[in-house]
């Protein structure tokens, strides 16, 4: 025992130097490349907003990162290539902040650009060391020189040493849960917060037990307490319910610290100036530096740090600029190779078999493995068990099994010959002191009574096909929660053995099962399987469910199944990992982006630790998988960037309501997945355009020519192409129609024409109506007319005429009858029409005063004082002056003394026709109808608008006609 | 925030220590303290509101900036306005609604935030934190100014807003429309060596 302490302790020293040069288990960082716009920016703020997107301060600019291209904002009124941003904040209200080196303070504004922020007071004329929101929504702004400000019922007030401040000038602004804003300056720390608009300030200061006074980085834990960094003597830790500070590192000689970030009950990550990165794990209480694996993170400054929401740890520096790992992985390369088991034990331990011997990590500070020299160095170790006296068993491929007692170094070997199915132990499991070693002869069964080290009797049972068995070739045994042991064979599926009785499944359903390589337990209990063709399948106890390529696997040849009981399934294969929620079957896949190897995982290199680390070998890499207690993203998030209208940006506040020219839209989404942001995939469509999932790579949407309508944009990312369990982002919208498309001018066309439809037929209506009432009215004169002229009388005294005549004058008697003839024949003629010429009308009357003129001699005269042209162009109801002369004749006294004289003019304006009578009453009228006159004012009011006028004086009877002129004559008759 | 009523007695005497203290150091002090002093300026406000435009001014501020501890002090007496649209509303100013006569000054007193030299000639934008006084209620403030310094003048130029509500000053809503809620007011002084 001695002499192995003296070469054991020369080899603990050199292990320490080897670790400082890099044997540190630690995650796998990776290079963002700004690109070549921004090659010489140097970039020292890392911050991520709630919406998921991660946002860069650099001496160029706000940069803000979708994984795989930095885009610039750029303050509209700073200096182009010198706009160094020193604080960003996401506010409650979706508004992002910026605060710059020279004191000014910008926020993105709707339109995705980025906005002075006008105050009446001012801006700060220092640099903005950090921007922060308490639980009221007042907007806290530190400076570095003129202390802290905050922004309240639209003032901006301040808060300096004149207000009891420590220092105004402020490194870090940090609030904690209760709003209380944490500020961290040279000369201690001071808590602000507002009482009801009230100032209040408190203090931690050395006086308190704060080991360094200037504090340049504060960070609160879940607990409610917090770390802080410090200037000189590194990093503290504060119990604010105890109101005591403690110093895990008191002997810190690092150097300033710049930033530290919080994974919670795991570790600290501190970045320093001009020192590196540094963790301090808190459960061994142990701070050792990231060695990057060489790389060049040792030396670097490093300005900011940041852990994600999905676990990604950020890492802002002079030399690399932008790097993240991610966190859930850590990564030991090892100096030996092929790793086929791994086991941790009680002692927190690492185990790893080779196909060259077995190898111990004692203990993590050293990091180092050694090779567990009682055992042959060739042996070909399959297989590691821990049974509950802490040896170890170690199964081997042809050589048997080992059972090796790490205290005392001793072991005892176990082969066929000692009661073993065959030499090759593929797998070992166990409960209590029941062990099952799986080989390619079968199962056997060790049963311990009391530890093969101090003379326990160690008793085989072997079973095998002949037990019932499916299979002799097991490749493992499992023991689950309830006591089941589990056993996958080559080739012929899955056997149980339960209160001794064996259970063979080599089909789930229509499934061939075949081989099973690995079996492992979630935490409802159920059994999952890996197959060499066929995926995996969960079995609940009745039904086998598989999963596949098509629910998302990424292989069908899984070698390695793990649980955590932390709900992760943990799946290996020539591909990477895959890590399964057994429950919402949400796969993540990871790679070569975490820094994982695509080698050849084998069957047992894997196992899973007291505090649900899962341990894999593949090749000379060990990889650990961490549960963190984080709250993680395991979706991408997916967000709207931008939507465009012919390439302008909406207002995302305003009302997505467009006009009908405004259907050019471009919508511009991201799926931020920062673990592998290349394997991002969307599907979007556009419901009420009449289109399915679009599946695609890009990262814009193009919609031209839209018609009018509603539509809802939908888009969905994906890192593993299984869309249906990831949230969609939706942005509703509506094209509205032109204004002659909309409802109411619809509404108003019909509404109009219905008005001016109706207005027509009742002009048609009425115009028919008069029509047949003109009509009326003309048959009517007719036959009054005819009535008069033959009446008795006329004849009458046409005849007495006649016969005065024809004795005297023969020939004038024959002039007499003819005319007589014309007039009634005029009369017949002229019944059927509606208007004559005047010129007609008049021969008429001529006709009709020279019959009246034979018969009154010279005391009745007729007037005719119309010019040819009127005669030609007048137009008249037929009889009209007929009946005019008639009545003057009817109605007046015709003797030598009292002579009637009767004239037809044109009125001096030309809009009537004018006949005149000298009024000599007949004291015994003849009895009149009065229908003369009424019929004539009737068929005028059908006719025209004018009406005819009728004037008597004392002397003189006159009546007016309005003229119809003879242009209306066509109209005229066509309304008939 | 705070609001601190100062009853008549206790807001003159504390801006009549004012005076004195800074006379006093004045006087004391000779060359060696460079403090400046306003010998002309004037204030002017203006409130417009839907049914009412008022604006009126006073010459008579008063004030004093140590340039070397960068404090200030000023004032104005309320009754020295002189504008307004009729007497009647000067009248209403200064006995309801700014009660002249139990709160007869207007204050700002504070520190100059930015560390500008004065001492060189040029412009410069500060900005000044300090308690405002008016109608005897006590505000913090923070209010930028242009300042020109040049042939050791310094000329002062600022514009800020005062919410009447934060002064306690109660307008009747008869009268609702005719006053603005938030008054504008300016401030321009030459200060010389004192």
């Amino acid at each position: 025992m001695k002499l192995r302490l003296y070469i054991l302790v020369p080899l603990i020293a050199l292990l320490s130097t080897v670790q400082q040069t890099g044997w540190s288990q630690e995650p796998f960082f990776r290079r963002h490349l700004l690109g070549e716009a921004l090659e010489n920016a140097k970039v020292t703020l890392v911050y991520e907003s709630s919406d998921g997107f991660l946002w860069f301060g650099s001496n160029r600019g706000l940069l803000q990162y979708d994984g795989i291209e930095f885009t610039v904002f750029k303050a509209p009124d700073l200096p182009v290539n010198n706009q160094q941003v020193t604080a960003i904040f996401y506010d409650s209200k979706f508004r992002l902040w910026v605060g710059y080196e020279d004191g000014s303070i910008f926020f993105l504004n709707n339109y995705r650009r980025l906005q002075r922020w006008e105050l009446e007071e001012g801006q700060p004329a220092s640099p903005i060391k950090g921007i922060a929101e308490d639980r009221n929504g007042v907007l806290w702004i530190a400076t570095y020189g003129e202390g802290i400000y905050y922004h309240d019922n639209n003032h901006l007030y301040n808060i300096d040493t004149d207000d009891g401040l420590a220092s105004n000038d402020i490194y870090v602004l940090s609030p904690d849960k209760q709003g209380r804003m944490w500020v961290g300056t040279d000369n201690g720390i001071s808590i602000c917060t507002l009482n009801q608009g009230k100032k209040q300030v408190e203090h931690l200061s050395k006086a308190n037990g704060l080991p360094d006074e200037i504090v340049r980085e504060i960070v609160h834990d879940a607990a409610g307490n917090c770390w802080i960094g410090m200037n000189d003597n590194g990093f503290c830790y504060y119990n604010t319910q105890k109101q005591t500070f403690s110093y895990p590192a008191p002997d810190w000689d690092i150097g300033v610290i710049n930033a530290m970030t919080l994974f919670e009950n795991r570790d600290l990550w501190i970045a320093t100036e001009g020192n590196g990165l540094w963790r301090y794990a808190f459960a061994d209480k142990r701070l050792e530096k990231i060695s990057d694996n060489g790389k060049k993170l040792r030396k670097a400054k490093i300005y900011d740090l940041h852990r994600d929401i999905e676990g990604n740890l950020w890492v802002v520096n002079n030399i690399e600029g932008v790097c993240s790992a991610n966190r859930r992985f850590e990564y030991l390369t090892v100096s030996f190779d092929n790793i086929q088991a791994l086991l941790t034990d009680h002692k927190k331990r690492l185990w790893a078999g080779t196909g060259n011997g077995l190898y111990v990590l004692e203990n993590s500070e050293l990091a180092a493995f050694i090779r567990v020299s009682s055992l042959p160095e060739n042996a070909n170790v399959v297989s590691l068990y821990e049974d509950p006296y802490h040896n170890i068993w170690i199964g081997t491929y042809d050589e048997g099994a080992y059972c090796y007692n790490p205290v005392s170094h001793k072991i005892r070997h176990i082969n066929e010959k000692g009661g073993l199915t065959t030499n090759s132990v593929i797998s070992i499991s166990g409960l209590g002191n029941r062990l099952w070693l799986a080989t390619f002869g079968g199962v056997t069964a060790l049963t311990l009574e009391g530890n093969p080290f101090e003379g326990g009797k160690i008793t085989f049972q072997n079973l095998n096909n002949e037990s019932g068995l499916g299979s002799n070739f097991i490749y493992k045994s499992f023991v689950d929660s309830k006591g089941r042991t589990w056993f996958g064979s080559d080739g012929k599926g899955i056997s149980v053995l339960e209160k001794g009785k064996i259970t063979n499944f080599t089909h789930a359903g229509d499934i061939r099962l075949g081989s099973v390589y690995s079996i492992a337990e979630d935490d409802r209990g159920h059994i999952w399987m890996s197959t060499d063709k066929e995926g995996i399948f969960e079995f609940d106890g009745k039904n086998f469910t598989r999963l596949s390529v098509k629910e998302g696997l990424r292989k069908m040849i899984i070698m390695g199944l793990a649980a955590n009981q932390r709900g992760d399934l943990i799946l290996t294969h020539n591909a990477g990992i895959d890590i399964l929620d057994p429950v919402t079957k949400h796969l993540i896949y990871y790679d070569d982006e975490v820094g994982i190897a695509k080698t050849e995982p084998n069957l047992n290199a894997f196992c899973a630790d007291a505090e649900h680390n899962i341990w894999m070998g593949f090749g000379n890499q060990i990889i650990k998988y961490c549960a963190l207690d984080d709250t993680l993203a395991i979706h991408p998030r997916t967000l709207l960037k931008n939507v465009s209208i012919f390439l302008e940006p909406v207002d995302f506040d305003a009302a997505p309501r467009f006009s009908h020219d405004q259907n050019n839209l471009i919508f511009e989404y991201t799926g931020l997945w920062y673990t592998d942001p290349e394997a991002v995939r969307y599907r979007y469509k556009l419901e009420g355009h009449n289109m399915d999932w679009i599946e695609s790579a890009d990262l814009r949407a193009v919609f031209p020519n839209l018609p009018p309508g509603d539509y809802t944009f939908l888009v969905a990312s994906s890192e593993n192409a299984a869309f249906d369990d990831e949230p969609v982002v939706r942005y509703a919208f509506t094209i509205l129609p032109p204004f002659w498309m909309r409802w109411w001018f619809i509404l108003l066309v019909i509404i109009t024409g219905s008005v001016v439809a109706r207005y027509f037929l009742q002009v048609r209506d009425k115009r028919l109506q008069q029509a047949a009432l003109l009509k009326k009215e003309k048959i009517e004169s007719q036959y009054e007319a005819l009535k008069s002229q033959i009446n008795p009388h006329f004849l009458f005294n046409s005849f007495n005429t006649l016969i005065t005549i024809i004795e005297e004058n023969p020939g004038l008697a024959v002039e007499y009858v003819e005319t007589l003839s014309d007039y009634y024949r005029s009369i017949l003629q002229y019944r059927e029409k509606e208007v004559i010429p005047l010129e007609e009308e008049l021969e008429l009357v001529r006709n009709y005063v020279f019959l009246l003129k034979k018969r009154y001699g010279d005391n009745f005269n007729l007037h005719i004082e119309c010019d040819s042209g009127s005669k030609l162009s007048i137009l008249l109801p037929p009889l009209t002056l007929q009946m005019l002369v008639e009545n003057a004749v009817k109605h007046n006294v015709i003797s030598k003394g009292k002579k009637l004289e009767v004239a037809i003019s044109v009125s001096p304006d030309g809009r009537y026709l004018v006949v005149t009578n000298n009024l000599q009453r007949k004291m015994t009228a003849e009895k009149s109808t009065g229908f003369g006159l009424q019929s004539i004012a009737r068929r005028y009011e059908l006719l025209t608008d004018s009406k005819i006028i009728i004037e008597e004086t004392a002397d003189a009877f006159r009546v007016r006609i309005p003229l119809i002129k003879n242009e209306k004559d066509e109209s005229v008759n066509h309304r008939r | 925030m705070e609001r601190v009523h100062y009853s008549v007695n206790t807001t003159s005497t504390i801006m009549r220590f004012l005076i004195i203290v800074i006379f006093c150091s004045l006087q004391l002090s000779g060359f060696a303290q460079p403090r400046y002093k306003i010998s002309e300026g004037t204030v002017y406000f203006k409130s417009d509101a839907p049914l009412e435009f008022i604006e009126a001014e006073s010459p008579e501020i008063k004030g004093i900036i140590d340039v070397e501890n960068r404090t200030f002090a000023f004032s104005i007496p309320m009754n020295s306005f002189q504008g307004f649209n009729s007497a009647l509303q000067r009248e209403h100013f200064n006995e309801n609604y700014l009660e002249s006569n139990k709160f007869p000054s207007g204050t700002f007193s504070g520190k100059i935030i930015e560390q500008t030299d004065f001492s060189k000639d040029g412009e410069y934008t500060v900005r000044a934190k300090g308690k405002l006084a008016i109608h005897g209620v006590e505000q913090e403030r923070i209010i930028k100014s242009t300042v020109k310094v040049s042939g050791g003048k310094i000329y002062i130029a600022s514009k800020f807003t005062v919410l009447l509500k934060e002064h306690d000053i109660d307008i009747p809503r008869i009268v609702f429309q005719k006053i603005a809620e938030e008054i504008e007011v300016k401030i321009s002084a030459t200060l010389i060596k004192a």
